[in-house]
Protein backbone atom coordinates (compact mmCIF):
# COMPACT_ATOMS: atom_id res chain seq x y z
CA UNK A 1 0.00 0.00 0.00
CA UNK A 2 2.99 2.27 0.72
CA UNK A 3 4.54 1.39 -2.13
CA UNK A 4 2.47 3.85 -4.36
CA UNK A 5 3.10 6.67 -1.72
CA UNK A 6 4.36 9.86 -4.01
CA UNK A 7 7.94 10.38 -1.91
CA UNK A 8 6.62 13.90 -1.62
CA UNK A 9 3.83 12.84 0.48
CA UNK A 10 5.64 10.21 2.64
CA UNK A 11 8.19 12.37 3.58
CA UNK A 12 5.71 15.80 3.92
CA UNK A 13 3.40 13.24 6.29
CA UNK A 14 6.77 11.80 8.47
CA UNK A 15 8.14 15.09 8.94
CA UNK A 16 4.66 17.09 9.86
CA UNK A 17 4.06 13.47 12.53
CA UNK A 18 7.51 15.00 14.28
CA UNK A 19 6.35 18.41 13.81
CA UNK A 20 2.92 17.67 15.69
CA UNK A 21 4.24 14.99 18.08
CA UNK A 22 6.86 17.75 19.00
CA UNK A 23 4.50 20.74 19.18
CA UNK A 24 1.87 18.86 21.08
CA UNK A 25 4.12 17.91 23.97
CA UNK A 26 2.11 15.44 25.57
CA UNK A 27 3.56 11.62 26.52
CA UNK A 28 0.12 9.97 25.63
CA UNK A 29 0.54 12.04 22.30
CA UNK A 30 3.71 10.67 21.51
CA UNK A 31 2.90 6.87 22.97
CA UNK A 32 -0.47 6.99 20.68
CA UNK A 33 1.97 8.55 17.63
CA UNK A 34 5.15 5.84 17.66
CA UNK A 35 2.43 2.37 18.26
CA UNK A 36 0.94 4.10 14.89
CA UNK A 37 4.04 4.35 13.40
CA UNK A 38 4.57 0.97 14.46
CA UNK A 39 1.69 -0.35 12.75
CA UNK A 40 2.15 1.01 9.65
CA UNK A 41 5.80 -0.36 9.42
CA UNK A 42 4.36 -3.78 10.28
CA UNK A 43 1.87 -3.31 7.39
CA UNK A 44 4.54 -2.11 5.17
CA UNK A 45 6.59 -5.35 5.91
CA UNK A 46 9.45 -3.21 7.39
CA UNK A 47 8.86 -3.56 10.98
CA UNK A 48 11.78 -5.73 11.02
CA UNK A 49 14.22 -3.19 9.97
CA UNK A 50 12.79 0.09 11.49
CA UNK A 51 12.72 -1.17 14.76
CA UNK A 52 16.20 -2.69 15.34
CA UNK A 53 17.58 0.58 14.13
CA UNK A 54 15.27 2.59 15.55
CA UNK A 55 16.39 0.53 19.04
CA UNK A 56 20.23 0.89 18.38
CA UNK A 57 19.12 4.98 18.25
CA UNK A 58 17.13 5.36 21.07
CA UNK A 59 18.42 3.22 23.70
CA UNK A 60 21.36 4.96 24.75
CA UNK A 61 19.43 7.88 24.50
CA UNK A 62 16.93 6.31 26.56
CA UNK A 63 18.90 5.07 28.89
CA UNK A 64 20.74 8.40 29.30
CA UNK A 65 17.69 10.57 29.73
CA UNK A 66 16.17 7.97 32.78
CA UNK A 67 19.77 8.12 34.33
CA UNK A 68 20.17 11.97 34.18
CA UNK A 69 16.77 13.13 34.88
CA UNK A 70 15.53 10.22 37.08
CA UNK A 71 18.27 10.87 39.90
CA UNK A 72 19.48 14.63 39.78
CA UNK A 73 16.37 17.02 38.94
CA UNK A 74 17.20 20.22 41.31
CA UNK A 75 13.59 21.41 40.16
CA UNK A 76 12.12 18.80 41.81
CA UNK A 77 9.41 19.32 44.39
CA UNK A 78 8.20 15.37 45.16
CA UNK A 79 11.27 13.02 46.15
CA UNK A 80 10.07 9.48 45.82
CA UNK A 81 13.62 8.37 47.14
CA UNK A 82 17.24 9.89 47.54
CA UNK A 83 20.83 8.27 48.51
CA UNK A 84 23.54 11.28 48.99
CA UNK A 85 23.30 13.87 46.16
CA UNK A 86 20.77 11.58 43.99
CA UNK A 87 17.34 12.25 43.90
CA UNK A 88 14.50 10.53 42.18
CA UNK A 89 11.57 12.73 41.65
CA UNK A 90 8.24 12.54 40.26
CA UNK A 91 8.68 15.50 37.93
CA UNK A 92 12.57 13.82 36.89
CA UNK A 93 10.76 11.01 36.16
CA UNK A 94 7.75 12.38 33.86
CA UNK A 95 10.54 14.69 32.02
CA UNK A 96 12.44 11.63 31.04
CA UNK A 97 9.17 10.19 29.84
CA UNK A 98 8.16 13.12 27.99
CA UNK A 99 11.30 13.73 26.16
CA UNK A 100 12.05 9.55 25.20
CA UNK A 101 8.44 9.24 24.06
CA UNK A 102 8.58 12.73 22.61
CA UNK A 103 12.20 11.24 20.77
CA UNK A 104 11.22 7.78 19.93
CA UNK A 105 7.83 9.36 18.16
CA UNK A 106 9.88 11.38 15.50
CA UNK A 107 12.24 8.77 14.73
CA UNK A 108 10.68 6.22 14.06
CA UNK A 109 8.14 8.41 11.86
CA UNK A 110 11.26 9.27 10.07
CA UNK A 111 12.59 5.73 9.77
CA UNK A 112 9.62 4.63 8.18
CA UNK A 113 9.85 6.55 5.57
CA UNK A 114 13.80 6.34 5.10
CA UNK A 115 13.04 2.65 5.32
CA UNK A 116 10.08 2.46 2.40
CA UNK A 117 10.98 5.47 0.52
CA UNK A 118 12.43 4.66 -3.29
CA UNK A 119 14.72 6.26 -3.50
CA UNK A 120 15.58 6.57 -7.49
CA UNK A 121 12.13 7.92 -7.23
CA UNK A 122 13.09 10.14 -4.36
CA UNK A 123 15.36 12.00 -6.42
CA UNK A 124 13.41 12.42 -9.91
CA UNK A 125 10.53 13.66 -7.48
CA UNK A 126 12.94 16.34 -6.03
CA UNK A 127 14.59 17.21 -9.40
CA UNK A 128 10.95 18.02 -10.80
CA UNK A 129 10.67 20.36 -7.49
CA UNK A 130 13.41 22.71 -9.07
CA UNK A 131 15.66 21.88 -6.21
CA UNK A 132 18.88 22.51 -7.23
CA UNK A 133 20.49 19.45 -8.64
CA UNK A 134 23.87 19.42 -6.70
CA UNK A 135 22.11 18.64 -3.94
CA UNK A 136 20.05 15.79 -5.82
CA UNK A 137 23.28 14.58 -6.78
CA UNK A 138 24.95 15.08 -3.13
CA UNK A 139 21.87 12.59 -1.91
CA UNK A 140 21.77 10.06 -4.31
CA UNK A 141 25.28 9.75 -4.91
CA UNK A 142 26.08 9.02 -0.92
CA UNK A 143 22.83 7.07 -0.83
CA UNK A 144 24.63 4.41 -3.59
CA UNK A 145 28.10 5.43 -2.30
CA UNK A 146 27.98 3.81 1.20
CA UNK A 147 27.28 0.07 0.92
CA UNK A 148 30.07 0.25 -2.09
CA UNK A 149 32.32 2.06 0.52
CA UNK A 150 32.34 -0.72 3.23
CA UNK A 151 32.42 -3.70 0.90
CA UNK A 152 35.89 -1.61 -0.50
CA UNK A 153 36.75 -1.40 3.02
CA UNK A 154 36.34 -5.35 3.20
CA UNK A 155 38.89 -5.81 0.60
CA UNK A 156 41.39 -3.14 2.01
CA UNK A 157 41.48 -4.71 5.25
CA UNK A 158 41.76 -8.37 3.28
CA UNK A 159 44.96 -7.23 1.04
CA UNK A 160 46.55 -5.31 4.09
CA UNK A 161 45.79 -8.36 6.46
CA UNK A 162 47.81 -10.75 3.58
CA UNK A 163 50.63 -8.01 4.06
CA UNK A 164 50.77 -9.10 7.64
CA UNK A 165 48.60 -6.69 9.58
CA UNK A 166 47.26 -7.55 12.66
CA UNK A 167 44.43 -6.37 14.57
CA UNK A 168 45.19 -6.84 17.57
CA UNK A 169 47.65 -5.44 20.71
CA UNK A 170 47.52 -2.31 22.43
CA UNK A 171 46.66 1.39 21.63
CA UNK A 172 49.36 2.02 19.23
CA UNK A 173 49.21 -0.87 17.09
CA UNK A 174 45.63 -0.58 16.72
CA UNK A 175 46.07 2.96 15.23
CA UNK A 176 48.92 1.73 12.94
CA UNK A 177 46.36 -0.61 11.87
CA UNK A 178 43.44 1.82 11.44
CA UNK A 179 46.03 4.25 9.35
CA UNK A 180 47.21 0.84 7.19
CA UNK A 181 43.19 1.01 6.47
CA UNK A 182 42.67 4.46 6.82
CA UNK A 183 44.90 5.58 4.01
CA UNK A 184 43.90 3.63 0.52
CA UNK A 185 40.40 4.11 1.33
CA UNK A 186 40.76 8.28 1.13
CA UNK A 187 43.01 8.00 -1.35
CA UNK A 188 40.94 5.81 -3.73
CA UNK A 189 37.74 7.69 -2.92
CA UNK A 190 39.69 11.13 -3.75
CA UNK A 191 41.07 9.66 -6.89
CA UNK A 192 37.53 8.48 -8.06
CA UNK A 193 35.94 11.83 -7.20
CA UNK A 194 38.46 13.26 -9.65
CA UNK A 195 37.86 10.98 -12.32
CA UNK A 196 33.43 11.47 -11.79
CA UNK A 197 34.23 15.31 -11.70
CA UNK A 198 35.88 14.98 -15.38
CA UNK A 199 32.48 12.61 -16.57
CA UNK A 200 29.96 14.73 -14.85
CA UNK A 201 31.51 17.99 -16.09
CA UNK A 202 32.24 16.51 -19.63
CA UNK A 203 28.25 15.75 -19.37
CA UNK A 204 27.30 19.02 -19.12
CA UNK A 205 26.41 18.75 -15.18
CA UNK A 206 27.78 21.89 -14.17
CA UNK A 207 25.61 23.79 -16.85
CA UNK A 208 22.27 25.64 -15.69
CA UNK A 209 20.36 24.40 -18.56
CA UNK A 210 16.60 22.34 -18.17
CA UNK A 211 16.72 18.67 -16.82
CA UNK A 212 14.27 16.15 -18.04
CA UNK A 213 13.71 13.03 -16.46
CA UNK A 214 12.98 9.75 -18.05
CA UNK A 215 11.60 8.50 -14.88
CA UNK A 216 7.43 9.76 -14.25
CA UNK A 217 6.66 9.64 -10.23
CA UNK A 218 2.82 9.46 -10.54
CA UNK A 219 1.35 12.39 -8.51
CA UNK A 220 -2.36 12.14 -7.72
CA UNK A 221 -4.50 14.53 -6.89
CA UNK A 222 -5.46 13.48 -3.62
CA UNK A 223 -2.27 13.07 -2.52
CA UNK A 224 -1.38 16.74 -3.63
CA UNK A 225 -5.11 18.01 -0.69
CA UNK A 226 -3.27 15.25 1.97
CA UNK A 227 0.28 17.17 1.50
CA UNK A 228 -1.43 20.48 1.60
CA UNK A 229 -3.75 19.75 4.68
CA UNK A 230 -0.56 17.64 6.83
CA UNK A 231 1.38 21.11 5.88
CA UNK A 232 -1.25 23.36 7.19
CA UNK A 233 -1.93 21.10 10.51
CA UNK A 234 1.63 21.42 11.24
CA UNK A 235 1.98 24.83 10.84
CA UNK A 236 -1.03 25.15 12.85
CA UNK A 237 -0.16 23.04 15.99
CA UNK A 238 3.78 25.19 15.65
CA UNK A 239 1.46 28.32 16.12
CA UNK A 240 -1.10 27.47 18.60
CA UNK A 241 2.19 26.18 20.78
CA UNK A 242 4.19 29.44 19.69
CA UNK A 243 0.54 31.34 21.11
CA UNK A 244 -0.18 29.33 24.28
CA UNK A 245 4.28 29.32 25.23
CA UNK A 246 4.22 33.32 24.88
CA UNK A 247 5.92 35.23 26.58
CA UNK A 248 8.72 32.78 26.74
CA UNK A 249 9.84 31.81 30.24
CA UNK A 250 11.47 35.06 31.91
CA UNK A 251 14.77 34.30 34.43
CA UNK A 252 13.89 34.39 38.11
CA UNK B 1 40.29 17.28 -11.75
CA UNK B 2 40.23 20.96 -11.01
CA UNK B 3 40.10 23.02 -14.26
CA UNK B 4 37.18 25.20 -14.33
CA UNK B 5 34.88 24.18 -16.38
CA UNK B 6 35.80 26.06 -20.19
CA UNK B 7 32.29 26.17 -22.38
CA UNK B 8 29.74 27.51 -19.27
CA UNK B 9 29.75 31.26 -18.53
CA UNK B 10 30.40 32.41 -15.29
CA UNK B 11 27.45 33.39 -12.55
CA UNK B 12 26.38 36.92 -12.85
CA UNK B 13 27.09 39.04 -10.49
CA UNK B 14 23.43 40.11 -9.46
CA UNK B 15 23.24 36.30 -8.61
CA UNK B 16 26.72 36.38 -6.72
CA UNK B 17 25.00 39.19 -4.44
CA UNK B 18 22.11 37.42 -3.94
CA UNK B 19 23.60 34.57 -2.84
CA UNK B 20 25.87 36.62 -0.30
CA UNK B 21 22.41 37.41 0.85
CA UNK B 22 21.36 34.35 1.70
CA UNK B 23 24.67 33.58 3.42
CA UNK B 24 24.34 35.89 5.61
CA UNK B 25 20.74 35.14 6.11
CA UNK B 26 21.69 31.76 6.99
CA UNK B 27 24.49 33.16 9.36
CA UNK B 28 22.18 35.56 10.84
CA UNK B 29 19.18 32.76 11.47
CA UNK B 30 21.67 29.92 13.07
CA UNK B 31 23.14 33.10 15.49
CA UNK B 32 20.19 34.38 16.06
CA UNK B 33 18.11 31.62 17.01
CA UNK B 34 21.02 31.04 19.37
CA UNK B 35 20.77 33.96 21.13
CA UNK B 36 17.09 34.01 21.05
CA UNK B 37 17.07 30.33 23.23
CA UNK B 38 19.93 31.85 25.72
CA UNK B 39 17.26 34.82 26.30
CA UNK B 40 13.86 32.87 26.45
CA UNK B 41 15.37 29.76 28.13
CA UNK B 42 12.75 27.90 30.11
CA UNK B 43 13.36 28.99 33.80
CA UNK B 44 11.78 26.02 35.22
CA UNK B 45 11.67 22.96 33.04
CA UNK B 46 9.70 20.90 35.63
CA UNK B 47 6.20 22.38 34.18
CA UNK B 48 6.77 20.17 31.15
CA UNK B 49 9.27 19.63 28.28
CA UNK B 50 10.73 22.68 26.23
CA UNK B 51 8.39 22.20 23.59
CA UNK B 52 8.58 26.16 22.59
CA UNK B 53 12.40 26.24 22.36
CA UNK B 54 12.67 22.76 20.86
CA UNK B 55 10.32 24.47 18.02
CA UNK B 56 12.32 27.58 17.83
CA UNK B 57 16.01 25.41 17.56
CA UNK B 58 14.02 22.88 15.07
CA UNK B 59 13.39 25.86 13.02
CA UNK B 60 16.17 28.16 13.32
CA UNK B 61 18.94 26.10 13.13
CA UNK B 62 17.19 24.25 9.99
CA UNK B 63 16.49 26.91 8.04
CA UNK B 64 20.05 28.66 8.82
CA UNK B 65 21.68 25.21 7.45
CA UNK B 66 19.44 25.29 4.55
CA UNK B 67 19.92 28.67 3.55
CA UNK B 68 23.54 27.93 3.77
CA UNK B 69 23.13 24.97 1.57
CA UNK B 70 20.99 26.89 -0.93
CA UNK B 71 23.86 29.51 -1.01
CA UNK B 72 27.07 27.59 -1.21
CA UNK B 73 25.55 24.67 -3.63
CA UNK B 74 25.03 26.07 -7.05
CA UNK B 75 28.51 27.69 -7.27
CA UNK B 76 30.87 25.09 -5.87
CA UNK B 77 33.18 23.67 -8.79
CA UNK B 78 32.06 19.89 -9.39
CA UNK B 79 35.33 18.67 -8.60
CA UNK B 80 34.44 20.01 -4.62
CA UNK B 81 30.43 18.31 -5.23
CA UNK B 82 31.66 15.25 -5.92
CA UNK B 83 34.06 15.30 -2.73
CA UNK B 84 31.07 15.80 -0.97
CA UNK B 85 29.16 12.63 -0.93
CA UNK B 86 32.63 10.78 -0.37
CA UNK B 87 33.31 12.98 2.55
CA UNK B 88 29.85 11.90 4.05
CA UNK B 89 30.87 8.44 3.99
CA UNK B 90 34.01 9.18 5.15
CA UNK B 91 32.44 10.52 8.48
CA UNK B 92 30.46 6.96 9.30
CA UNK B 93 32.75 4.66 8.33
CA UNK B 94 36.13 6.62 9.72
CA UNK B 95 33.69 6.80 12.51
CA UNK B 96 33.42 3.48 12.79
CA UNK B 97 37.24 2.35 12.18
CA UNK B 98 38.44 4.67 14.93
CA UNK B 99 35.43 3.37 17.16
CA UNK B 100 37.44 -0.12 17.36
CA UNK B 101 40.00 1.26 19.01
CA UNK B 102 38.00 2.16 21.64
CA UNK B 103 38.93 5.65 22.42
CA UNK B 104 35.67 7.40 24.12
CA UNK B 105 35.22 10.11 21.00
CA UNK B 106 32.56 10.21 18.74
CA UNK B 107 34.89 10.94 15.70
CA UNK B 108 31.53 12.10 13.50
CA UNK B 109 33.41 15.09 11.22
CA UNK B 110 36.66 13.33 9.97
CA UNK B 111 35.40 13.93 6.69
CA UNK B 112 34.17 17.42 6.94
CA UNK B 113 37.32 18.44 8.66
CA UNK B 114 39.13 16.99 5.26
CA UNK B 115 37.15 18.44 2.94
CA UNK B 116 37.19 21.59 4.20
CA UNK B 117 41.03 21.24 4.58
CA UNK B 118 41.32 20.49 0.84
CA UNK B 119 38.41 22.79 -0.63
CA UNK B 120 37.58 25.61 1.91
CA UNK B 121 35.44 27.23 4.31
CA UNK B 122 32.04 27.08 1.82
CA UNK B 123 32.47 24.01 1.03
CA UNK B 124 33.52 22.78 4.29
CA UNK B 125 30.28 24.57 5.79
CA UNK B 126 27.86 23.28 3.38
CA UNK B 127 29.34 19.59 3.42
CA UNK B 128 28.66 19.75 7.04
CA UNK B 129 25.14 20.64 6.66
CA UNK B 130 24.50 18.43 3.77
CA UNK B 131 26.13 15.38 5.73
CA UNK B 132 23.56 15.95 8.67
CA UNK B 133 21.00 16.05 6.54
CA UNK B 134 21.84 12.68 4.70
CA UNK B 135 23.16 11.10 7.62
CA UNK B 136 19.60 11.31 8.94
CA UNK B 137 18.51 9.06 6.67
CA UNK B 138 19.85 6.08 8.91
CA UNK B 139 19.96 8.16 11.93
CA UNK B 140 17.30 11.03 12.49
CA UNK B 141 18.98 12.38 15.46
CA UNK B 142 22.04 13.82 13.82
CA UNK B 143 19.06 15.92 11.57
CA UNK B 144 18.88 18.90 14.49
CA UNK B 145 23.11 19.43 14.89
CA UNK B 146 23.22 20.31 10.87
CA UNK B 147 23.94 23.77 11.89
CA UNK B 148 26.67 23.08 14.46
CA UNK B 149 28.02 20.49 11.39
CA UNK B 150 28.21 23.55 8.99
CA UNK B 151 29.83 25.66 11.35
CA UNK B 152 32.31 22.73 12.33
CA UNK B 153 33.35 22.61 8.34
CA UNK B 154 33.48 26.22 7.94
CA UNK B 155 35.45 26.42 11.02
CA UNK B 156 38.20 23.81 9.89
CA UNK B 157 38.10 25.51 6.33
CA UNK B 158 39.26 29.30 7.99
CA UNK B 159 41.89 27.67 9.95
CA UNK B 160 42.77 25.42 6.96
CA UNK B 161 43.30 28.74 5.07
CA UNK B 162 44.89 31.26 7.96
CA UNK B 163 47.89 28.21 7.84
CA UNK B 164 46.88 26.48 10.86
CA UNK B 165 47.66 23.08 8.84
CA UNK B 166 51.07 24.00 7.98
CA UNK B 167 52.37 22.60 11.15
CA UNK B 168 51.28 19.83 12.56
CA UNK B 169 51.22 21.23 16.21
CA UNK B 170 49.03 23.98 14.82
CA UNK B 171 46.14 21.77 13.84
CA UNK B 172 44.80 20.18 17.05
CA UNK B 173 44.49 23.64 18.77
CA UNK B 174 42.38 24.77 16.04
CA UNK B 175 40.33 21.85 16.69
CA UNK B 176 40.10 23.31 20.25
CA UNK B 177 38.70 26.45 19.55
CA UNK B 178 36.23 25.06 16.78
CA UNK B 179 34.50 23.13 19.25
CA UNK B 180 34.52 25.72 21.73
CA UNK B 181 32.20 27.09 19.54
CA UNK B 182 30.77 24.44 17.92
CA UNK B 183 29.94 22.60 21.14
CA UNK B 184 27.95 26.03 22.50
CA UNK B 185 25.86 25.91 19.38
CA UNK B 186 25.23 22.94 19.58
CA UNK B 187 24.26 22.79 23.20
CA UNK B 188 20.76 24.40 23.06
CA UNK B 189 19.43 20.99 20.89
CA UNK B 190 20.99 18.56 23.11
CA UNK B 191 19.10 20.47 26.01
CA UNK B 192 15.74 21.59 24.62
CA UNK B 193 15.17 18.68 22.13
CA UNK B 194 16.57 15.91 23.51
CA UNK B 195 16.81 16.48 26.80
CA UNK B 196 20.21 14.84 27.11
CA UNK B 197 23.44 13.37 25.42
CA UNK B 198 22.60 10.04 24.25
CA UNK B 199 26.40 8.89 25.45
CA UNK B 200 26.94 7.37 28.86
CA UNK B 201 30.09 9.35 29.65
CA UNK B 202 28.71 12.60 28.73
CA UNK B 203 25.44 11.90 30.24
CA UNK B 204 27.77 11.37 33.50
CA UNK B 205 28.71 14.66 33.33
CA UNK B 206 25.78 16.51 32.71
CA UNK B 207 24.74 14.67 35.87
CA UNK B 208 27.70 15.52 37.84
CA UNK B 209 26.07 19.50 36.95
CA UNK B 210 22.90 18.86 37.04
CA UNK B 211 23.45 17.50 41.08
CA UNK B 212 25.81 20.82 41.45
CA UNK B 213 22.50 22.32 40.74
CA UNK B 214 22.62 23.67 37.02
CA UNK B 215 19.96 24.74 34.90
CA UNK B 216 19.56 21.66 32.02
CA UNK B 217 20.85 24.02 29.53
CA UNK B 218 24.02 25.44 31.58
CA UNK B 219 24.77 21.56 32.51
CA UNK B 220 25.09 20.37 29.00
CA UNK B 221 26.74 23.56 27.49
CA UNK B 222 29.32 23.01 29.87
CA UNK B 223 29.06 19.45 29.44
CA UNK B 224 29.85 20.17 25.58
CA UNK B 225 32.41 22.67 26.67
CA UNK B 226 34.73 19.41 28.09
CA UNK B 227 33.97 16.76 25.57
CA UNK B 228 33.81 18.39 21.96
CA UNK B 229 37.07 20.53 22.11
CA UNK B 230 39.06 17.67 23.09
CA UNK B 231 37.25 15.47 20.49
CA UNK B 232 37.59 17.76 17.59
CA UNK B 233 41.22 18.84 18.62
CA UNK B 234 41.84 14.98 17.92
CA UNK B 235 39.35 14.65 14.48
CA UNK B 236 41.47 18.03 13.11
CA UNK B 237 44.53 16.37 13.80
CA UNK B 238 43.66 12.91 12.34
CA UNK B 239 42.34 15.13 8.75
CA UNK B 240 46.43 16.61 9.20
CA UNK B 241 47.71 13.07 9.42
CA UNK B 242 45.62 12.01 6.98
CA UNK B 243 45.71 15.23 4.64
CA UNK B 244 49.65 14.51 4.69
CA UNK B 245 49.76 10.99 3.97
CA UNK B 246 47.78 11.53 0.71
CA UNK B 247 49.92 11.89 -2.13
CA UNK B 248 50.98 15.42 -3.22
CA UNK B 249 49.69 15.08 -6.49
CA UNK B 250 46.19 14.28 -5.21
CA UNK B 251 46.33 17.08 -2.28
CA UNK B 252 48.07 20.06 -4.46
CA UNK B 253 45.77 19.47 -7.06
CA UNK B 254 42.56 21.37 -5.23
CA UNK B 255 43.15 25.22 -6.07
CA UNK B 256 42.33 26.00 -2.26
CA UNK B 257 45.30 24.09 -1.74
CA UNK B 258 47.43 25.49 -3.87
CA UNK B 259 46.30 29.47 -3.19
CA UNK B 260 46.96 29.27 0.50
CA UNK B 261 49.66 27.14 0.75
CA UNK B 262 46.80 25.12 3.03
CA UNK B 263 50.29 22.43 3.49
CA UNK B 264 53.62 22.68 4.10
CA UNK B 265 55.68 21.81 1.65
CA UNK B 266 56.00 22.37 -2.33
CA UNK B 267 53.40 21.59 -4.99
CA UNK B 268 55.37 18.91 -6.81
CA UNK B 269 56.39 19.74 -10.40
CA UNK B 270 53.73 20.26 -13.12
CA UNK B 271 55.14 17.38 -16.35
CA UNK B 272 55.31 20.02 -19.80
CA UNK B 273 52.38 19.05 -22.15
Amino acid sequence: MRARLHPLTALTGAACTAVVTTAAASWVFSVAVTLAVAVLAARAGVARQVLPAAAVILAPLCVSLLVLHGLFFPEGQTALASWGPARVTAEGLRFALELATRTAACVLALLLFSFTVSVPDLVSALAERKLPPQFVFVLASTLALLPAIAGRLVRIRQAQEARGLVLRGGLLSRLGAVRLQMVPLVLGLIEDAGSRAQALDARGFGGGAPRTSYREVPDPPAQRWFRAAALLAAAGAVVIRLALSWPPGVQP
Amino acid sequence: MSQPSLTLPAAGQAAGRGRRLLEIAGAAAIAGTYIFLVLTQPADIANGPASFSALVALGGFLLGAVLLILAVLPVLPTSTLVLMPVALVLNVVLGQLMGTTGLPFYFDAIGTVLIAVLAGPAAGAATGALSSIVWSFFNPTVLPFAAGAALIGFLAGLAARGGQFRRFYLAPVAGFGTGILAGVVSAPIAAFVFGGTSGLGTGAIVSAFRAMGDSLFAAITKQALISDPMDKAIVFAIAALLAYALPRRATFAFPFVRRFGVLAGKAPGTPKA
